[in-house]
């Protein structure tokens, strides 16, 4: 019997491991649904709506990608909390829309995944809180160091980078980002 | 070696089985080698994180995404940096406090300095100096708004200034104005508070730092989850004051300590001391003479981040079980006395079995030891009920579950339950008290047979004080509250009014080792008879009396009683009783000895108790607000309704020169999980600040000296990326490595036992 209590024991583990791998998608899935539902409140009543009532961030833009029918809803600041449930968007950088570089971070294996499928040209559209929609066309794709990503959010032009971590099949966090550059084209009139 | 026997035994199955070992053989080496690298990836992990966390020293303090960091934006630049000095005076039954905080500004801009912190919740915090280079500015108490015009115009100006504030009983606010490029300000307070009592020991407490405090929302942002809201829903914010109470906490794992503190205790208890011990710091002791002792950190200063807590006891068995001091100021005497009623032992025929209420907090403030020591003390009370108690279990983040529907019988399955209930808990999530005490004060069944208990174990961080007390005060009914206040620096004005208005007592337990002595306390006193029908009577005297009604003393507690005197004459008379027998003790008010600073602590007892007053709605608001003005300028004390201010007559900032704002930060409590209350370490982007370790300036650096210092490499105009990697892959991976793994283990060990 004995014989028996190792490999269960190590059956368990692999369970419990696999299950906090699986919740962390799970989180990720179901807050986007809760989000969406949010962010439709926010647009429709223009004010700040937390999607369940002890979070501590809501959300503030959608992010789509048409070609690749990808889309996710972006929360405020990018701690690592929010960035469970969705992208964030990182402080101290403008709105989508606005004067500078918007940047906005997801985890590679989750919300931002599709970002490995993304190529020059494709065009991203980013709908505000305020029901506003911009889009922008991928013009560069690039691999930095987080501490040294050369964005100046002040920056003239309007212009868009989403930021994952890379490289997207690594199995440990590491130091270095992969980054979609976008310059807008201008606001999409709003058709829903 | 069996193996091959029965092989060449079962000559039938032999070429598929060899097959078969084979394959099994190839497998198990393919997990090994799996495994193996799993394991390396996941050593690996630490030299990747810790990577991370050198180059989160470039970019610290964005705990709260919020405030500090877009001033910073905008110009504003968090350098300034505080040393703080404690220097104790214990003479007999009180303590004098002096607190001088060091405001150092090392940049190039003229600051103020923000600086919350915690004071005892009985202080009574009378004295502000400023000392500018060799002047000293001393401070007045005005009304709390005129006091900040004051401050305010000074700061205008160019003068410097300083302003004290109260945020809570025991949270203040220091602000100083026009510190100058370079310039060091000290800022000194002094307050008086009791020594605490308890069986033969006496202790004082400091607290240091300010926990986080979990703000429930506005109830207005809900109201869309309420059917029926309407009118009854809408309510004002329940922590008016959020903003004034949060200071910025640094998480410890990217940032060295913060605020260096030194601490000097004089003892003169007014008898020979015997052990002095410090459960949470280092101490070494002097001793000049028998009666004094002088007490000092041993390690020199530490970082601001947990409560110093210092006990003594008598040398002789027993401790003296009355104390009577008094004191003249202006033409009347105040008295303080301290009475220990007897130990009675239990009647003979058996007490009331207890109806005992459990309520757990398993929010996320008590990440950290303080779950591990909140699980042990309830595992602990649970251990020591009788079998004809009964009990529930109450456990609460901003969700809350009772164990059982109602209280049910302490047998051995019910415990047992209860034990395994316990023992699951999690600390995560917000901090909502109020539903648990409410759901914790129900008491449906009435049952007058049982004595009703609630025991509260939390570190109290919330800010929505004024709402738990409200509850207490209404629906307490026949319940006590027992306090037991869990963590490195919980909310003791929290714990002690909940437990003043509860009429039970507050506990703390400060470290794991604390648990089983702190319970056992606490158990004394609930299972042995209080001293109750407490009434002190002047002979002679006409008295203004704190506490006007005295509440029931539990065993080994002392009845503490202040009192205003027209002349000290006759006698006092304290009658009450204890169980079933009744006790009285008198005392000669000629025999009373001089004290210190008694007149300031009636004056502070006696605006706890208008406070008191004005959440149970004894008294108007109004009434009790004009009370405590009165008192708190008379004897010149801070309160929420008056601070002090102190402004220098000389202008010192050039007409032009802009003032920065600058928030001091604040550590983290030790044994706090930074990410348990803040949620996952932000990975933000920031603009390196003013990290640098400062030589000349020792003193205010030494705690963060001992690790290493953070060089600041980046431009400041780039925008750091946050991490966005999940483990999740990996544990999956693992995952299903170990499942296959241990299947291959299964299958073989099965194969293995058909075969033989």
């Amino acid at each position: 019997m004995p014989r028996f209590i190792l490999p269960l024991l190590l059956a368990l583990i692999g369970l419990i491991l696999f299950g906090q791998g699986a919740y962390i998608h799970a989180k990720a899935l179901i807050a986007q649904v809760l989000l969406e539902r949010a962010f439709e409140k926010t647009i429709a009543t223009g004010r700040e709506t937390k999607p369940w009532s002890w979070a501590d961030t809501w959300p503030v833009a959608r992010i789509e990608v048409k070609r690749l029918g990808a889309r996710a809803i972006v929360l405020a600041g990018s701690s690592g909390q929010a960035l469970a449930f969705g992208p964030g968007h990182v402080e101290q950088t403008p709105d989508a829309g606005e004067r500078g570089i918007a940047v906005y971070s997801a985890h590679r294996d989750t919300h931002f995944a599709f970002l490995k499928n993304v190529i020059v040209g494709d065009e991203i559209d980013v709908t505000r809180r305020d029901g506003r929609t911009f889009r922008y066309r991928v013009d560069t794709t690039s691999v930095v160091r987080f501490d040294a990503s050369g964005i100046d959010p002040l920056a003239g032009g309007h212009e868009l980078v989403l930021s994952t971590c890379w490289p997207f099949d690594a199995l440990t966090q590491g130091p270095e980002r992969y980054l979609v550059h976008a310059t807008m084209i201008g606001p999409v009139s709003n058709t829903h | 070696m069996t193996t091959c026997d029965d092989i060449e035994a079962d000559k039938r199955n032999e070429q598929p089985s060899l097959v078969r070992l084979v394959l099994f053989f190839v497998m198990q080496g393919v997990a090994v080698i799996l495994v193996g690298f799993a394991a390396l990836f996941l050593s690996f992990e630490p030299v990747w994180s810790a990577e991370s966390l050198q180059s989160n020293f470039l970019k610290p303090g964005d705990a709260r995404a919020g405030s500090l960091l877009l001033k910073i934006d905008e110009g504003y630049a968090d350098a300034s940096r505080l040393g703080i000095d404690v220097d104790l005076t214990v003479s007999g039954p009180t303590v004098r406090a002096r607190i001088t905080q060091i405001f150092r500004n090392p940049s190039k801009d003229w600051v103020e300095a923000v600086y919350v912190y915690p004071l005892p919740a009985g202080g009574a915090v009378d004295t502000l100096k400023v000392v500018i280079g060799d002047r000293v500015v001393i401070g007045d108490i005005k009304e709390r708004q005129q006091a900040k015009t004051i401050y305010e115009q000074a700061k205008q100006n160019g003068q410097k200034a300083a302003l004290t504030e109260q945020e809570r009983p025991n949270i203040f606010t220091n602000s100083v104005a026009n510190i100058g490029p370079g310039e060091t300000v000290l800022v000194q307070i002094e307050y008086q508070e009791p020594v605490q009592q308890s069986g033969d020991t006496f202790s004082l407490r400091v607290p240091m730092v300010v926990a986080p405090r979990y703000n429930p929302a506005p109830v207005v942002q809900s109201v869309d989850f309420k059917p029926g809201g309407g009118w009854g829903a809408i309510k004002s914010d329940p922590v008016p004051d959020r903003d004034r109470i949060s200071p910025e906490v640094l998480d410890p794992a990217t940032n060295a300590p913060v605020n260096p503190t030194r601490i000097t205790v004089r003892l003169q208890a007014g008898f020979p001391l015997g052990e002095i011990k410090s459960p949470h710091h280092a101490i070494k002791t002097e001793k000049p003479d028998a009666n004094t002792s002088i007490v000092r950190l041993a390690e020199g200063p530490v970082p601001a981040d947990r409560d110093f807590e210092l006990t003594w006891k008598p040398v002789a068995e027993t401790a003296p079980s009355v104390g009577l001091f008094r004191e003249r100021v202006g033409d009347s005497d105040y008295l303080l006395a301290f009475v220990t009623p007897p130990s009675v032992e239990q009647a003979q025929q058996n007490p009331l079995p207890r109806e005992v209420i459990f309520v757990i907090d398993n929010s996320g403030s008590m990440g950290g030891v303080s779950i591990v020591q909140a699980k042990a003390s309830l595992i602990y009370a649970l251990g020591r009920l009788q079998p004809n108690d009964r009990f529930n279990v109450i456990r609460f983040d901003h969700t809350m579950d009772l164990l059982f529907p109602s209280a049910v019988p302490a047998d051995s399955e019910h415990i047992g339950r209860a034990t395994a209930f316990v023992g699951a808990l999690q600390a995560n999530g917000g901090t909502e008290m109020v539903p648990a005490m409410r759901a914790a004060l129900s008491d449906k069944a009435g049952d007058t047979n049982y004595v009703r208990q609630v025991v509260f174990l939390t570190d109290g961080a919330i800010g929505n004080e004024q709402q738990l007390f409200e509850t207490i005060s209404a629906l307490r009914g026949r319940s006590r509250i027992f306090m037991v206040g869990i963590g490195s620096a919980p909310n003791t004005y929290l714990m002690t009014r909940a437990a003043e208005l509860g009429r039970g007592t507050f506990t703390h337990i400060g470290s794991v080792e604390q648990v089983e002595e702190r319970m056992r306390g606490l158990f004394a006193k609930l299972e042995n008879p209080a001293v109750t029908n407490l009434v002190a009577k002047f002979s002679d005297a006409s008295a203004d009396m704190t506490p006007a009604a005295i509440p029931d003393v539990y065993r080994d507690e002392p009845l503490v009683l202040a009192a205003k005197l027209d002349k000290l004459a006759g006698s006092i008379e304290i009658k009450g009783r204890i169980g079933d027998r009744p006790w009285i003790i008198t005392l000669p008010l000629a025999d009373a000895a001089e004290g210190k600073g008694l007149s300031k602590l009636w004056a502070r007892c006696k605006i706890a108790d208008a406070e008191v007053a004005r959440t149970t709605r004894q008294a108007t608001p109004e009434d009790a607000d004009k009370a405590i003005l009165a008192l708190a300028l008379e004897h010149q004390l801070v309160t929420r309704l008056t601070s002090l201010v102190a402004v220098d007559k000389t202008p010192s900032r050039p007409q032009g020169e802009p003032l920065k704002v600058s928030e001091l930060p604040i550590n983290l409590p030790a044994g706090w999980d930074f990410e348990k209350v803040f949620g996952e370490r932000p990975r933000t982007p920031a603009m390196p600040m003013e990290r640098r370790a400062d030589t000349e300036e020792a003193r205010v650096q030494i705690a963060a000296l001992k690790r290493a210092q953070p060089v600041a490499t980046t431009a400041p105009s780039t925008v750091t990326l946050p991490r966005t990697a999940t483990d999740a892959e990996l544990k999956m991976i693992a995952g299903v490595i170990l499942i296959t793994f241990s299947l291959i283990v299964l299958v073989f060990n099965r194969r293995q036992m058909s075969l033989r």
